[in-house]
């Protein structure tokens, strides 16, 4: 009984995700979501779990987790293209290819502290941007993108329509859970204890920077995971993908729905996804500008997003139960 | 290499021109950061003000009046966005204080792209600036016909001057000498009564002035379209970490390298695209600290 309990306990969060996640499709058309931006959400729902793993452990902000996101959309392009039109082998090889890249630039750019990190990890994106824009330009396409990849299948199954949600959605609950896990083990702790206090846990003999590699490739992977079912969903790759507006977008995703909490961030890529594709019909080329002045609000009045907003709800909701 | 004294000259020349614009944005960047300690995300969308601003006086009033008004209205806005934003978040972590200038660098680059579209504008050149330079009547060592773009030349210039000019109120005078104290330790600057906060504020309103006169001259060089903020601040950034975080000798180094780099790998355009990540590559494996780098700043 004790067991089922902490069971419960420990993945309340998981089913409770994978509930709303399964059921979409029945009631998000009923908010005017259109069938396939369900799908992309799910995607962003992986790269923000990620991406938390990074900025909401370790305290790490990285302007250019795009790198990994694009990088792994051109491989699995490429790979239905060329080899085989079976996304397996080509999410494979694209989340290795991404984690590759984010060995090499996580050794060069967690050298020092977190300011240069952010500096860097934007400027190595941005050179992979140009480099796909100019020297890659056979590979990529260049300005016009990937474009010419069959209709990819898993294994028999077409991949369209709901067989890529629901694909999706089954990655994003696997890697949501794995992020949990992560999130209470050991290696977890470490990385909060690097975002609490990375000086007094250098002091107790601990190699922090192998935690900050760590945290930081795990994180690439998923965004490399994204990034690779982006172009299951809809079999094209823009030169968008490695810009810093998809680098950006991620950070405010995570900071509107509330870093660190694993569940905020995926608020906030549904959030903002619905923003931009439903809310902005009104707000036409102006979605943007409001969209930035929301997160300028969040970061100097509420810098624990959604989450906090939730969490003083329910505290002042407590407090006045209890009054009374 | 083979190449001619004439072409040498050329790729110095546009090497310099290059440079000066980085110089001009990590300049201001690094000021910020070795006073404030703040990694102004948002220093890119300055320049795009200076540059709307500019091109909108420009067109209306003439040049004269945008290089007088420019950089007063650059040095005011920083004043204000140090008072009313950035103020708030020296207590908070550096992540915070990156987020909050990401933000409003989204949030200005919007305001304008709504208001001047999302076209590039045309910056009419003065006339006593517009046309070509013959390099051979000044040098003689050059061989035969050789021209250069005059605006591109004065760009150097005004950015030797400014450069110049920072320097001298930095070591020269006694306002210099507080913030290179207030840079040092602006906590004993403090014990000392010394009010460093309001010259802090002033620091910022400088750099985001130099903002401004970059913009003013360089907006016919770089372009006037909205994507040109976060297309500097990228090559902006990495002069700084080049040079080195704070370093304002280290940043103009850094930014004659990098334009140089560009310069002289113009031909090879593969190479040309990545140049000053190779550059910054072998800067942190060799010296992570940057070229002038004070030991123990951030490391």
């Amino acid at each position: 009984m004790h067991n089922q309990q902490s069971f419960w306990q420990l993945n309340k969060a998981v089913v409770l995700f994978a509930l709303v996640a399964l059921t979409m499709p029945l009631w998000f058309p009923l908010i005017n979501g259109y069938s396939g931006l369900d799908t992309k959400i799910m995607i962003f729902c992986i790269f923000l779990v990620g991406f938390d793993i990074l900025l909401g452990f370790t305290g790490y902000l990285s302007f250019g987790h795009a790198a990994f996101f694009g990088i792994a959309a051109y491989s699995t392009g490429l790979m239905l293209k060329n080899f085989s039109d079976n996304i397996i082998p080509a999410i494979i090889v694209a989340v290795i290819a991404a984690t590759l890249v984010a060995i090499v630039i996580g050794l060069l750019t967690l050298k020092r502290t977190g300011i240069y990190f952010s500096i860097l990890t934007l400027a190595f994106a941005e050179m992979f941007h140009s480099m796909a824009m100019a020297m890659l330009q056979t590979w990529t396409g260049g300005e016009n993108g990937l474009t010419g990849m069959p209709t990819p299948m898993l294994f028999d199954i077409k991949m369209q329509g709901s067989a890529v949600f629901y694909f999706t959605a089954i990655m994003a609950i696997i890697l949501f859970y794995v992020a949990k896990r992560i999130e209470r083990s050991p290696v977890g702790l470490m990385m909060k204890a690097i975002k609490c206090n990375q000086t007094r846990l250098e002091y107790t003999g601990i190699n922090a920077r192998k935690y900050k590699l760590l945290a930081f490739v795990i994180s690439a992977m998923y965004a490399a995971v994204a990034g690779a079912l982006m172009v299951v969903y809809e079999p094209f790759v823009g030169h968008e993908f490695l810009g810093w507006h998809q680098s950006g977008e991620v950070v405010i995703m995570s900071v509107i729905g509330g870093v660190g909490t694993l569940v905020g961030p995926m608020i906030g890529a549904a959030f903002m996804l619905y923003f931009e594709n439903v809310l902005s019909v009104d707000l036409g080329e102006q979605w943007l500008l409001v969209l930035g002045l929301i997160f300028m609000f969040v970061v100097i009045f509420m810098p624990g997003g959604f989450m906090e907003a939730v969490d003083r709800i329910k505290k002042r909701f407590i407090t006045t139960a209890d009054s009374e | 290499m083979d190449m001619t004294l004439n072409a040498f000259t050329l790729y110095i020349l546009t090497g310099l021109q290059l440079g000066s614009i980085f110089v001009l944005i990590a300049l201001g960047l690094t000021l910020i950061f070795g006073t404030l300690g703040v990694v102004n995300f948002a220093h890119g969308a300055l320049y795009l003000i200076a540059i709307y601003l500019a091109v909108s006086i420009n067109n209306a009033l003439g040049f004269g009046l945008a290089l007088i008004l420019v950089p007063p209205i650059l040095f005011v806005f920083g004043v204000l966005m140090e008072r009313g934003l950035i103020q708030r978040f020296y207590d908070r972590e550096h992540t915070d204080q990156i987020l909050v200038t990401f933000g409003l660098a989204i949030v200005l680059q919007e305001l304008l792209k709504w208001v001047f579209g999302a076209n590039n504008i045309p910056f009419a050149i003065p006339s006593w600036g517009n046309g070509i330079l013959m390099l051979h009547d000044y040098l003689p060592f050059l061989e035969g016909f050789v021209v250069y773009p005059k605006w591109r030349l004065i760009l150097v210039v005004v950015s030797i001057v400014t450069v110049a000019a920072v320097f001298a109120l930095l070591h020269l005078t006694r306002f210099g000498l507080v913030i290179r104290a207030g840079m040092r330790d602006a906590e004993m600057m403090q014990f000392l009564g010394v009010n460093i906060n309001r010259r802090f504020m002033i620091v910022f309103g400088l750099g985001s002035m130099i903002a401004g006169i970059a913009g003013v001259f360089g907006g016919p060089v770089t372009q006037v379209s909205p994507e040109v903020g976060m297309h500097l601040l990228v090559p902006s950034f990495l002069v700084v970490v080049i040079g080195g975080m704070g370093s304002l000798g280290g940043a103009v180094i850094a930014g004659i390298l990098i334009g140089m780099a560009q310069s002289f790998t113009a031909p090879y355009i593969n190479l040309n695209t990545v140049i000053i990540y190779l550059i910054t590559v072998v800067i942190l494996l060799v010296r992570p600290r940057g070229l002038l780098g004070a030991k123990g700043v951030f490391e």
